[in-house]
């Protein structure tokens, strides 16, 4: 991927291309374009769900969800 | 349920400020705000965890039309670390203790301003990310440290 010279590190040439196009969208169409609904197993299966800690949660989210998901630590 | 969409988080800002919530956008919500390009289900909100600023978030949600037994309402009076509501209008995570952030204060002393929703600071989103580090962190990251380039250089030139 070739590289757009910005900032210190230089940003790939697609993904600068992606935040410059980004940019001169007014917020309601970025929005618009950002929000999409997919059914995630298990974890979209219940209305309410409250942990203690964010361990919990995390260690929660590794038991239960599928690992494709990828909602589990590295 | 349809996707989050711009009309119902103006209507988190809104109802959330008439109660005065303290409260900043994070999570991959608060980048697309900020400007990143990406996709996300759900917006995520870093709330302060106090009792008087539960008590506010609680009446602002009930406003929204999220429901809740009374169980429910006092696990968010209460502050836990994570919940997540899937019982209103739309999906919203509340985050009362993100990875890798200390304080909400910390937090909200850097925040951001985009059009009256308050963000956390790119470094602030980033930061959370890489300290949860879970597969879907490590994958996006690398895309939103070059967004975090691109705004840190731009932002200024932006109206």
């Amino acid at each position: 991927m070739s590289k757009a010279r910005l900032g210190a590190e230089g940003i790939p040439a697609e993904w600068l291309a992606d935040f410059e196009a980004a940019a001169r969208r007014p917020l309601e169409l970025r929005m618009r374009y950002a929000f999409v609904r997919t059914y995630r197993p298990v974890l979209d299966d219940a209305r309410f769900r409250a942990f203690d800690t964010m361990e919990d949660y995390r260690r929660w989210c590794e038991a239960h969800l599928p690992s494709w998901l990828g909602y589990g630590r590295v | 349920m349809a996707a989050f969409d711009f009309r119902q988080a103006k209507e988190i800002r809104d109802v959330f400020g008439k109660h005065a919530v303290s409260y900043l956008f994070i999570g991959k919500s608060g980048a697309l705000l900020l400007g990143y390009p990406d996709t996300t289900q759900d917006a995520d909100v870093f709330v302060k965890r106090t009792e008087e600023n539960c008590e506010a978030l609680l009446d602002a949600l009930l406003e929204l039309g999220f429901t809740f037994t009374d169980s429910q309402a006092a696990e968010v009076r209460r502050g836990k670390d994570f919940i997540q509501l899937q019982n209103g209008p739309f999906d919203l995570d509340l985050v009362f203790a993100p990875d890798g952030i200390e304080r909400f204060e910390d937090a909200w002393s850097r925040h951001v301003d985009v059009e009256g929703f308050p963000v956390c600071h790119i470094d602030d989103i980033i930061a959370s990310k890489q300290a949860a580090n879970r597969q879907r962190d490590r994958e996006s990251l690398p895309r939103l440290r070059a967004f975090r380039e691109y705004w840190l250089e731009t932002r200024g030139k932006r109206g």
